[in-house]
């Protein structure tokens, strides 16, 4: 009954992961025989300006991405914890961005970042602030800040959602007394909210991860191709550009090693985090 | 001053009204946009409100930029890569849950620590694999190697049977029903709040995948909708007939049902997530 998914499993799941390990230690195109280079990848890795580029615009996305991700959910969460009439009508429009496809969002965002006639310019105009001049997505600084409020936008719902879910589990009087006295209401949300809900929080950090990782390619191979120059390269961009663009599979195994790496390195330490998240003051 | 009850109340559902108009106005404002005339879109001072309703533009933007077939293509995906995942997980949940084998912790354990492994991270090496078979550009090549990605629904299920009461799976064998009819007659009906979660999550994930269809499926006959709209956000403009307008109604098309059936399967959705409450 296992014997299905469990050979499926490994052919598609287990001799990947490993193949990559072992693909590494080759140059190869694709079509022709792997070529053994023991750890010459790796080694060409470290002279690669690109990697680190493209390993520090990853690290900024993510962080610029999770953080606002989550101290943002939790607060709408907050927002519209309560009954009212209508209350349905107003949560579902929290929720909509959630099931907007990332390439979808692209173009939903290039139409209000669109430099000539967008809207967010034309705001920017009007309240006396000069946009960007070559626009959101290209001018260097602006690019990968756009890019995270798209993926933020798409990634709130569920973070929301999942709040709503861990606040249900507050006694009702806790919360009101929390946000509706006056004094020292952030001192009770940061005392009294935020242990009551860590465990969400981890929950919540795991899956805007995954979130703005899966983002760091869809968004960037759609939007802006890594530019301004190379400042929205992120590494799994980078990965499919050797791979697919470049036909140098060895090196672009190599890499996505060292985007495991990374990936597996923050999920260290935010396991690390939830004993700071969970301790009760 | 101190705001009465009812006061400070009415704030609240102005402000949580106004936040939710501006989370869901980039799409609103999609919608309006793919109603415009061309000129309209592309005004100077941005506008919100269609001057006149341009529905055929959605006629166009179907026929000339989405397509049928790919329309069905998608379609094909998300239902054989979702079904086909859906009985490995809950088959493969019902034997680590309640068979005895070696090796079954195991197993088990190899499922989760490949949730920590994020896809992105092995898509190349599975498009390597998917290569060597020849399916590159094919609908098995294309639907398999995503079912297969059966870690999370394995687990979500197995969660699921575990909890079952032992009694009911003894009488069962008890009878000498074998362990696939015990699946079809007992754990496929009893399991249907899992499987409502599962599928509310992996319908809407594949549905929206672009890099693995991108990859795997980039000819014009086993091409999703996901690559149609990302062209469309590349500026691809599908020949110059095409306006700006149209391109937006087609990705209306596609954003449309994915939003009506996440709001109507939304608990599920969290239910499956959090892994709690799947009871």
């Amino acid at each position: 009954m296992l014997g299905p998914s469990v050979v499926l499993f490994t052919v598609f799941v287990w001799i990947p992961i490993i193949g990559a390990f072992a693909l590494s230690l080759f140059a190869w195109n694709l079509n022709g025989t792997p070529t053994w280079v023991g750890l010459a990848n790796y080694h060409a890795m470290l002279h690669d300006p690109l990697v680190s580029k493209s390993v520090k615009n990853t690290l900024y996305f993510v962080a610029m991405g999770v953080v606002p991700t989550v101290f943002i959910s939790l607060g709408l969460a907050l927002l519209i914890n309560f009954q009212f009439r209508g209350a349905t009508v107003v949560r579902s429009l929290y929720l909509v961005p959630a099931a907007v496809s990332l390439a979808a969002s692209a173009v939903i965002w290039q139409y209000i970042y669109e430099p000539r006639f967008g809207l967010l310019s034309y705001a920017f105009e009007h309240v006396g602030i000069k946009p960007p001049s070559e626009g959101f997505l290209f001018t260097p600084g602006w690019a990968l800040p756009s890019l995270d409020v798209v993926c933020i936008w798409t990634t709130l719902p569920i973070a929301i959602l999942l709040y709503l879910a861990a606040l249900q589990r507050i006694p009702e009087s806790v919360i009101e007394a929390a946000m509706l006295d006056g004094a020292g209401w952030f001192r009770r949300v940061r005392y009294v909210i935020w242990p009551g809900v860590s465990d969400m929080t981890l929950l919540v950090a795991i899956i805007s991860l995954i979130a703005f990782t899966a983002s760091g390619f869809d968004l960037v191979n759609i939007l802006t191709k890594g530019q301004p120059i190379y400042g929205t390269e992120t590494l799994i961009y980078y990965i499919y550009y050797s791979s697919v663009v470049n036909s140098e599979w060895g090196y672009a195994a190599a890499l996505s090693a060292l985007q495991f790496v990374i990936i597996v390195g923050i999920l260290v330490v935010l396991a690390g985090m939830r004993r700071f998240l969970v301790r009760k003051p | 001053m101190r705001l009465s009850k009812g006061t400070l109340k009415a704030i609240r559902i102005f402000f949580a009204t106004a936040i939710g108009l501006v989370l869901a106005g980039p799409l609103l404002y999609l919608i309006a946009g793919s109603l415009m005339t061309p000129a309209q879109v592309t005004a100077a001072t941005p506008q919100f409100i269609p001057s006149s309703l341009h529905f055929e533009d959605y006629v166009n933007g179907w026929n000339q930029v989405l397509q049928a077939r790919t329309f069905l293509n998608s379609v094909i995906f998300v239902v054989f890569a979702v079904g086909l995942q859906w009985v490995l997980c809950i088959s493969g949940g019902l034997a680590i849950a309640k068979m005895r084998f070696p090796g079954r912790i195991a197993i088990t354990t190899m499922f989760a620590i490949s949730l920590l492994i994020p896809v992105v991270t092995t898509v190349i090496p599975v498009f390597v694999v998917t290569n060597q078979f020849r399916m590159i550009n094919t609908y098995p090549g294309l639907i398999i190697p995503i079912a297969a990605q059966t870690a999370f629904g394995t687990l979500l299920f197995r969660q699921y049977i575990v909890n079952m009461p032992q009694e009911l799976f003894d009488a069962a064998r008890m009878d000498g029903a074998g362990w696939w009819l015990i699946l079809r007659r007992l754990v496929v009906p009893l399991a249907r709040p899992a499987t409502a979660a599962y599928l509310a999550i992996s319908v809407i994930t594949a549905w929206n995948m672009y890099l693995w269809p991108l990859l795997a499926a980039n000819g014009p006959k086993v091409q999703v909708l996901s690559e149609i709209v990302a062209a469309i956000g590349q500026g691809d403009n599908f020949g110059y007939s095409v306006t700006q307008p149209q391109l937006y109604a087609a990705t209306v098309i596609t954003v449309i049902p994915v939003v009506i059936a996440f709001l109507l399967v939304q608990p599920a959705f969290v239910r499956g997530l959090t892994g709690s409450g799947v009871e």
